[in-house]
């Protein structure tokens, strides 16, 4: 009898403990909203960790804070500068996402950016001269690093030219706290880095994360369909995020390197999962510049490998592939291989689904 | 010979859990939203909470941050905005009305952010 109810004692004790212990943190960094959620024992001190981290890069990498290591890079005058490992692994990541895609992404885009209104929503159109002005500034394969590996370097970049990891930081931030949470025993933890996911493991009832993936087209920021994610990034990248609207014409804020106007490639948004979130949220960028043909080019030539070994190019612990969902102006939902059982396009969105086999 | 706890006593404690129990699960329960529920923040903090299928008359709100910002947020039937905000980039007055989505609006200036907190069919996060 006694030991009956000590039974009855103990499962009740463990339904009541079903809920897993967890933490939430909710940070505004690297201009945008960041929830943190991080579950398992030490949540809280994991969680904690995260958001320094993450506030700790925001201090090396932000473009407008006047102590930033980039801040110091971007008015160096020509001068070379000491840096972080940190900024060192995403000048590699640059480079590598930029030799790949033909230059669709450029970090030294910032002047350009910049002559838009974009950093500061006082938004412009800038004249033909302008642009061609600037963009004779503009070349990420003029910043010479030295040494050629990972850890702290230097760096010097050509006077007037400046960098800016706006379509990098994110997902890198992503990737190292995961890295840290992991290598902290965390099995499951969800980051959404505006807009930015980066999940560690599986959620705590062991099944895939899932993740909407906002409808470009939708009016009140609905869902285009939802993609389940282990232990992987997905990032979006999409012209209706931030633009503004003269005589009927939208502009937005991802531009073509070649052009400096907003690129218009045919797609509408592009949706990267991998599990290097630096590369998905690179890739996100320069593949909404390449439009669809290209980006599956892409995909088929580095969508098994990535784009880098790992250690030796970043020194970032995540390697592996990456896959696409593309959305073309035209209604029609591209997903490459690697999401056929992951990917779930929602009823009624007017959209259709093409998978890409090989 | 330990003296152990009588019968009774377990009794007791078991009747004491097993009630803790039922009133945790009936305020879980009871909790639950009827419809779409839309959280307002401001800074991290919870401003706001209203479900949006109960509203049945308009109504505004103005949420003024550390920045000075002040964000005018406007809750109709089934769907809510920012209508008005004197921040530069007007991001969050453009993105219009949600109700039914998965995208949270955000005033960044003002650190403001208006999410949807759905029952069922709730996904873990957004890309977009």
């Amino acid at each position: 009898m006694k030991r009956a109810m000590v039974w009855g004692l103990l499962l009740c004790l463990a339904l009541a403990g079903c809920a897993p212990q967890s933490a939430q943190r909710t940070i505004f960094a690297m201009d945008t909203v960041m929830e943190l959620t991080v579950y398992g024992k030490d949540a809280e001190e994991n969680v904690k960790a995260a958001a320094e981290r993450i506030n700790e890069l925001e201090k090396l990498l932000s473009v407008t804070r006047e102590d930033s290591e980039v801040w110091a890079l971007d008015h160096a005058g020509g001068e070379t500068v000491r840096i972080s490992p940190e900024t060192n692994a995403l000048l590699r990541a640059a480079r590598a996402v930029g030799e790949a895609t033909g230059g669709a992404l450029d970090v030294t885009l910032y002047p350009v950016v910049r002559a838009w209104g974009f950093t500061t929503g006082e938004y412009q159109i800038p004249d033909g001269g302008t642009l061609e002005e600037l963009l004779k500034k503009v070349d990420y394969r003029a910043i010479r690093v030295e040494p050629d590996e990972t850890g702290p370097a230097n760096a010097t970049l050509p006077a007037g030219a400046e960098v800016d990891f706006g379509a990098l930081a994110k997902g890198y931030a992503g990737e190292l706290c995961a890295g840290m949470l992991r290598g902290s025993g965390v099995e499951s933890a969800l980051l959404s880095l505006g807009g930015n996911i980066q999940t560690v493991g599986n959620k705590p009832d062991g099944s895939p994360w899932v993740v909407a993936v906002q409808d470009p087209a939708g009016e009140g920021g609905e869902s285009l369909g939802t993609v389940e994610l282990t232990d992987q990034a997905a990032v979006t990248s999409g012209g209706y995020q931030r633009f503004f609207e003269e005589n009927g014409v939208r502009y937005w804020h991802i531009l073509d390197p070649e052009t400096g106007l907003p690129a218009r490639s045919g797609l509408v948004s592009v949706t990267v999962v991998g599990e290097s979130g630096t590369l998905c949220d690179g890739l996100s960028t320069a593949c909404f510049v390449l439009g669809k043909d290209a980006s599956l080019d892409l995909w088929r030539r580095c969508g098994e490998t990535g784009l880098w070994p790992t250690h030796e190019t970043t020194g970032m612990a995540d390697e592996g592939g990456f896959d696409l969902i593309l959305v073309g102006e035209d209604g029609v939902v591209t997903v490459t291989a690697g999401l056929r059982d992951r990917f779930r396009l929602d009823e009624n969105t007017g959209h259709t689904l093409q998978i890409v086999e090989e | 010979m330990k003296k152990g706890l009588s019968n009774k006593t377990w009794l007791c404690i078991l009747g004491g859990v097993m009630a803790l129990c039922a009133a945790a699960a009936a305020l879980v329960f009871l909790r639950m939203p009827k419809g779409a529920v839309a959280v307002v923040t401001l800074d991290g903090e919870e401003v706001h909470r209203v479900d949006l299928s109960a509203v049945t008359e308009d109504y505004e709100l103005s949420f003024t941050g550390k920045s000075g910002i002040t964000d005018v947020v406007e809750v109709a039937p089934g769907k809510i905005r920012v209508r008005q905000a004197d921040c530069p980039d007007q991001v969050c007055v453009k993105q219009g009305w949600i109700g039914t989505g998965v995208a949270p609006i955000v005033c960044l200036p003002n650190r403001l952010v208006i999410e949807i907190a759905d029952g069922a069919g709730k996904v873990d996060g957004v890309t977009g």
